[in-house]
């Protein structure tokens, strides 16, 4: 179903506009520290103002407009079999799960473990098979694998998990090599991943106003391969930022438009997502919060900053600071979900799986939240109205006092006007006792078995894998 | 003078200039100095202690009253011998080698700073060889060290080996934290303590140093 005008809006045209302004007068007047003088250099050869005391580049307006109109208002992060593009500019919104954690809930022993490779190959599998996540974050460390083939391993354990588009950090430009040349390999050519790009690669500017070399680095190596990027800021209120919503908003904003600028100077229309990942802090306690309902607001209006320059955004909701799939992470969760959807975000990542402020994943979470994502595309949907749906004519049927339960009209439109969820409790009382008093918790446990038991390994093809394995004696086995 | 009524107003709201220049006026008028210290910035942090864990305060706020304090001392601690008024204990923090975040290492810095140690802080990125090279030339009384990143917890080890190396590890105590560092690993690499966050941080670093 098509989705409809976003109904919520948490910034008015003129709270976007002086948003923006100020954005823009703090790249020009404070400006983007960078800690690296290969990447200062390129960016002045380019036009961009350097203060070389204290490795500063300032962004003057009318150069950053220029820069910026190099960027690409849409693009398609394709998925390996051609199922799941995800078309970025469109204003359809796609969800993702979230990255890189390093603790997981095992449901199994009710206890949290380290990650492991194999938890990569689980959480892939898991996406894979739930329709409203639309592609894979590599979504947890490999503790069981040693740095030196990390990237390799990871993507292709991920790869050889999902069809779904790979996404995912890397932590050098060594990294996002080997993480390019496995890539090339499943492609076939060069020339073909070029145009079609099945992984894309996360970044993150440090907040306040900072980015790393190493993070230019891959970057640019990733801008000159044609692999989507985005260098997604996560400023935290109160701590990194400025403790106002408004604030905090022009800061990631300022970082934000930067990292999109400075992927447009590497490779001009190079592929990058606007990113926001604004958070905040309790400071009552100096909590970090990753999921407050400021979070929430925040990401929202993100969404509108983004579209101000027609940039798809990599947006953040679905987190939660609960350390167990309950009652806190449901609410939590589809607060920030919802909120960023509604705006009309392109990509919304950490929206699956994520616990325990981005530190934990469960796999019960990815199939709790892939049924609130459900719910939230249900909702971006409305209601259809037309002659059909208005349905005057079996009204006038059935007339007073009569049912709609055999009619024609309920068959006809039963499916796709309700939302059917697997999870949710729905049963009766005596039956729900007869069925062992299930839970959605529960019930989202036998479906992680039922998905994972069906082990829907090797999406390589088995010749490419023998082939891969050979040219790349570096992966590891589960 | 035996009304500190406007200092301790001033530390308690963090206000830096009004504080300062009451314990100036304070001096001026000859006010015995530990009742500028007992009666005045003590008693006034003592409230902000009181008010914090009642919820009427939040962090930053006892920061700033910590860092009004701390201005206020400036002018009081050359009045004073040199034995008679020793900090805490000296600290050389860092995030260690490899990880960038410094959010939580900076909190511990504040809050160690606003209880009376004196920081020196090494930044983000910090290898075992910087942390013990710092620890010995201020004579570091405690290396405290932050990681963030599971893959970067290791080099909290080998900084413990370098200062083993440097043969200074008897005369440091090692602290640790970071959201995947647990009590455990601090065990593991023999590491003298590890606190799960900021308050806990300055309570774990008297205790090392057994002062109250
Ligand atoms: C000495 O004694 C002590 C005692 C107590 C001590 C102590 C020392 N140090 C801390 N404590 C304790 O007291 C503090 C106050 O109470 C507490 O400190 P914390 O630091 O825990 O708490 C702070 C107050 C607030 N917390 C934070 O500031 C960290 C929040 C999260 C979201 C986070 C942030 C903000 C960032 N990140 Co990073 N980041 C995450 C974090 C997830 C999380 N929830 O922790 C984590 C840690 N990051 C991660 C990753 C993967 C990464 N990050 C990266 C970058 C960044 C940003 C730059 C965007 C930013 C850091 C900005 C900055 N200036 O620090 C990259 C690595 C950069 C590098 N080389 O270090 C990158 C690799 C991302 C990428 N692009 O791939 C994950 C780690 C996974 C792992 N293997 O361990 C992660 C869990 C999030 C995730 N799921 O991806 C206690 O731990």
């Amino acid at each position: 179903m098509p989705m409809r005008l976003p109904p919520y809006r948490p910034l008015s045209p003129e709270d976007v506009r002086k948003i923006d302004q100020t954005s823009r007068r703090i790249l020009e007047r404070v400006g983007i520290r960078i800690l690296e003088q290969s990447h200062l250099n390129i960016l002045k050869a380019a036009g961009a103002i350097i203060d070389q005391s204290d490795q500063k580049v300032r962004f003057e307006a009318a150069w950053l407009d220029e820069i910026l109109a190099r960027a690409p208002s849409q693009f398609i992060l394709y998925s390996r079999d051609g199922k799941n593009d995800v078309h970025l500019g469109k204003g359809k919104v796609y969800f993702a799960n979230g990255g890189r954690v390093f603790r997981i809930l095992d449901m199994g022993t009710g206890g949290y473990r380290l990650t492991m490779l194999r938890d990569v190959a689980h959480t892939a599998t898991l996406v894979h098979c739930l329709d409203n996540i639309s592609l894979y974050i590599i979504a947890c460390q490999a503790h069981d694998l040693q740095p030196q083939h990390y990237h390799l391993n990871d993507f292709y354990h991920a790869l050889n998990h999902t069809t779904k588009h790979v996404m995912g950090g890397c932590d050098s430009r060594e990294g996002a090599e080997q993480m390019w040349e496995l890539s090339v390999f499943i492609a076939g050519e060069e020339e073909e991943l070029r145009e079609k790009p099945f992984v894309s690669v996360i970044t993150n500017p440090i907040s306040p106003l900072t980015i790393d070399g190493n993070t230019l680095d891959i970057l640019s190596f990733c801008c000159s391969k044609s692999i989507p990027v985005t260098c997604a800021p996560a400023p935290i209120s109160g701590a990194t930022a400025p403790a106002t919503l408004a604030g905090t908003l022009c800061q990631m904003h300022a970082e934000a438009l930067a990292g999109v600028a400075i992927c447009q100077v590497f490779s001009p229309g190079a592929k990058v997502l606007y990113g926001a990942v604004p958070t905040t802090m309790d400071l009552r306690h100096m909590e970090y919060t990753m999921s407050s309902v400021e979070m929430a607001i925040m990401n929202g209006a993100a969404v509108q900053l983004a579209m101000i320059y027609d940039f798809p955004i990599y947006a953040s909701g679905g987190v939660t600071e609960a350390k167990r799939p309950d009652i806190q992470s449901g609410c939590e969760k589809t607060f920030s979900n919802l909120m960023v959807a509604m705006n009309g975000a392109d990509l919304i990542h950490l929206a699956a799986g994520m616990l325990d402020s981005g530190n934990s994943i469960s796999y019960e979470q990815y199939v709790i939240d892939n049924e609130i994502i459900g719910m939230i595309n249900r909702i971006l949907s409305g209601i259809s109205v037309n002659e059909g749906t208005l349905g005057f004519g079996v009204i006038e049927k059935v007339g007073p006092g009569g049912n709609y339960v055999m009619e024609d009209h309920t068959i006809e439109y039963m499916k796709e006007e309700f939302f059917y969820p697997d999870l949710s409790v729905r049963c009766n009382f005596d039956i729900w006792e007869e069925r062992g008093r299930p839970s959605m918790l529960s019930r989202a446990n036998d479906l992680v078995d039922e998905i994972l038991d069906d082990g829907r390994e090797g999406l390589l093809d088995t010749d490419l894998i023998l082939e891969i394995k050979k040219k790349f004696p570096g992966i590891q086995n589960l | 003078m035996s009304d500190f009524k406007g200092l301790t107003e001033a530390v308690i709201k963090g206000d830096i200039q009004t504080a300062v220049a009451e314990t100036q006026t304070a001096l001026d008028a000859g006010a015995n100095l530990q009742d500028i210290l007992d009666k005045g910035l003590i008693a006034a942090m003592d409230q902000v202690g009181e008010k914090f864990s009642t919820g009427q305060m939040f962090v930053p706020q006892m920061l700033r009253s910590a860092k009004t304090m701390q201005e206020c001392m400036k002018l009081i601690k050359p009045l004073f011998q040199e034995d008679e008024l020793a900090t805490k204990g000296k600290v050389v923090i860092g995030t260690v080698r490899q990880d960038l975040h410094d959010i939580g290492k900076n909190l511990v810095a504040m809050m160690m700073e606003g209880a009376g140690f004196a920081i020196t802080d090494l930044g983000v990125d910090v290898s075992p060889k910087d942390f013990t090279q710092k620890a010995q030339e201020v004579g570091a009384d405690i290396v405290a060290m932050s990681a963030l990143l599971s893959t970067t917890m290791p080099a909290m080890r080998e900084t413990i080996e370098a200062l083993q190396e440097a043969g200074i590890r008897d005369k440091v105590k090692v602290m640790i934290g970071g959201a995947p560092v647990t009590e455990n690993f601090a065990s593991e690499i023999k590491a003298d303590s590890y606190a799960p966050d900021a308050g806990s941080a300055v309570i774990a670093a008297k205790k090392l140093l057994s002062i109250s």
